[in-house]
């Protein structure tokens, strides 16, 4: 039951099918257990993905040089947004 | 040289026919006489510095372009014709193309070509009449674009589900590029993003816009760019509808967001890039609902799953109290308490049996050995004896009879054995020759020296020989 995820969309169709075959019950007791755990995992597994990006905002010189940004922009977003 | 504009040629050009105004023949007053060099040099001079820079209203006709770049044409109207040239440093500046048919204000120099006698317009800058020159070269871009399926819809790229890295090409200094990090910092806080800063309006930016493009959409980690610009006047954006931009757009590997000017303005940009957004912070939107709404589904789908489990287990619980419910199984427990009582009184009684198994058992061994021992052994061994003996008498008559027949068999085959003997070959005449004290039989000539004696075995008796000659065979072929 417990196979690798691939990625946030494949984890997110099997997230639907999961509730869906869920939802439609005639299940034995510990399949459906075992469904709803896999769901868990799935879910939790693309919140984390959501969240996981990296915050930063970099340049890229016309020579192909990473720079950081002015601290004008890294600030940007952050203050007079409500 | 005012002179020479008191000449018909001035304001009656001697190629137009124009009958219904006859003039008479002017009288010149004096005779000056021209060579024609001198004249065309004059007429040069004259509409060189005369018509330096002049505007003219016409239509394009027999346009070609050689592949030197220089443009070559002719500008017509209702009643006259002009020839035209642009050269090639003029022509690079040409915002749409020209073609036949086509009604253009020319703006130029008056020429003479003294060799042919002939004058033109020496273009600098040619500009569609009517539309402008931008709007042609726009409409000119686009068709070919769209003839190229550039904007076939089939063309456009889903957006990432969820941009790992997303990609900016725009002015460092512009609102632009405030207010889409500002969009992006508000939604989706742990954004990463690469800015390409470009120029994106004046002399080069088209070029800037599109090296940015091709630079950043092949930066490892992005996958989605948005390039853009706020709004401006047409001629501020005009650098989005160069074709260079739309170049790099078209064969970016990654989808691009273009976000040019307000909701109006559509760009070349625009129409080849994966989506189209009204502005900057629209397409730092358009990045970002998505994980918005992805996070809204992954909820909903958690809640529906929790929802579902939860029924699930309630359906069970519910089978498993009715089932206790049912009188089968509420009498249970009183049924095995009684079972257990019963399963005590049993064990109880197969101890008590299983005690009394052990005592009878018991008691037959002692009887038994009792039995054995009262027994009287002597008799038994004396017929035993008995027995034995007449067994031996009848085995030695058998072993009598075995040996007489086996001494028979046995003269029998001495007798066999007797004429296999070799000393039986003696009886044909063969002879046996030994040496001298009879320890070897000689078998080779030179096993002897003559004056050697040997003794010979016949059939019957012996002979003692001497030798006298001994004669040993030719040595064997090798």
């Amino acid at each position: 039951m417990t196979s690798k995820i691939k990625d946030f969309e494949s984890a997110l169709t099997e997230l639907e099918t999961t509730v869906k075959t869920l939802e439609a019950g005639d299940l034995a007791l510990d399949k459906s257990l075992a469904l709803f755990e896999r769901g868990v995992e799935l879910s939790r597994f693309c919140h984390q993905r959501l969240e996981e990006a990296e915050r930063r905002i970099e340049v890229l010189t016309e020579r192909g040089e990473l720079r950081d940004a002015p601290d004008s922009l890294q600030a940007a977003g952050d203050r007079d947004e409500p | 040289m005012p002179n020479l504009f008191d000449l018909p040629f001035d304001d009656d050009d001697p190629d137009s026919k124009t009958p219904h105004e006859p003039r008479p023949a002017p009288q010149p007053p004096d005779r000056r006489i021209f060579t024609v060099s001198e004249l065309t040099a004059s007429v040069r001079e004259l509409l060189e510095s005369t018509y330096g820079d002049v505007w003219i209203d016409g239509e394009l006709s027999n346009f070609k372009r050689w592949r030197t770049g220089h443009l070559y044409f002719t500008l017509k109207d209702a009643g006259a014709q002009l020839k035209g040239v642009m050269f090639r440093s003029a022509a690079r500046s040409l915002r749409f193309t020209p073609e036949d048919g086509l009604r253009v204000i020319a703006r130029g120099r008056l020429g003479v070509y003294e060799p042919k006698g002939e004058y033109q317009i020496v273009c600098e800058q040619l500009e569609p009449h009517g539309v402008g020159a931008r709007q042609l070269a726009f409409e000119q871009l686009k068709r070919r674009l769209e003839a190229e399926g550039l904007f076939e819809p089939s063309r456009k790229r889903a957006l990432p589900a969820l941009p790992r890295k997303i990609g900016i090409v725009t002015s460092l200094d512009g609102a632009a590029l405030r207010d889409i990090v500002n969009v992006l910092r508000r939604r989706y806080p742990n954004a990463h993003l690469l800015i390409r800063p470009s120029q994106v309006q004046g002399e080069g930016a088209a070029n800037d816009i599109a090296r940015a493009v091709t630079q950043v959409t092949a930066a490892p980690g992005v996958d989605v760019v948005i390039v853009g610009r706020g709004g401006g006047s047409i001629e501020d954006l005009w650098a989005f509808n160069e074709e260079v931009v739309a170049r790099a757009i078209a064969t970016s590997a990654v989808p691009v967001i273009s976000a040019v000017g307000h909701e109006t303005d559509f760009t070349i940009a625009d129409f080849v890039a994966d989506l189209r957004a009204p502005t900057p912070s629209a397409a730092a939107e358009l990045v970002v609902t998505r994980k918005d709404e992805y996070r809204q589904r992954i909820d909903r789908l958690h809640e529906r799953l929790t929802a579902a489990a939860r029924i699930g287990i309630r359906g069970w619980q519910t089978r498993v109290r009715v089932l206790e419910q049912r009188p089968g199984l509420a009498g249970w427990p009183v049924r095995l308490a009684l079972r257990g009582r019963r399963a005590a009184e049993l064990s109880h009684a197969l101890a008590d049996r299983v005690r009394a198994l052990i005592g009878a058992g018991e008691r037959r061994y002692h009887q038994l050995r009792l039995r054995l021992e009262s027994r009287d052994l002597r008799r038994t061994l004396a017929t035993i004896a008995a027995r034995l003996t007449v067994s031996e008498g009848g085995l030695t008559a058998v072993m009598a009879g075995r040996s007489h027949a086996r001494r028979e068999s046995l003269g029998v085959l001495a007798g066999r054995l007797e004429t296999l003997s070799p000393l039986a070959v003696l009886g044909r005449g063969y002879a046996i020759c030994w040496n001298a004290d009879r320890t070897t039989i000689v078998s080779k000539a030179d096993a002897v020296a003559p004056g050697e004696a040997v003794r010979i075995t016949l059939h019957r008796g012996e002979l003692s020989c001497t030798v006298t000659t001994a004669t040993a065979p030719p040595p064997p072929k090798p």
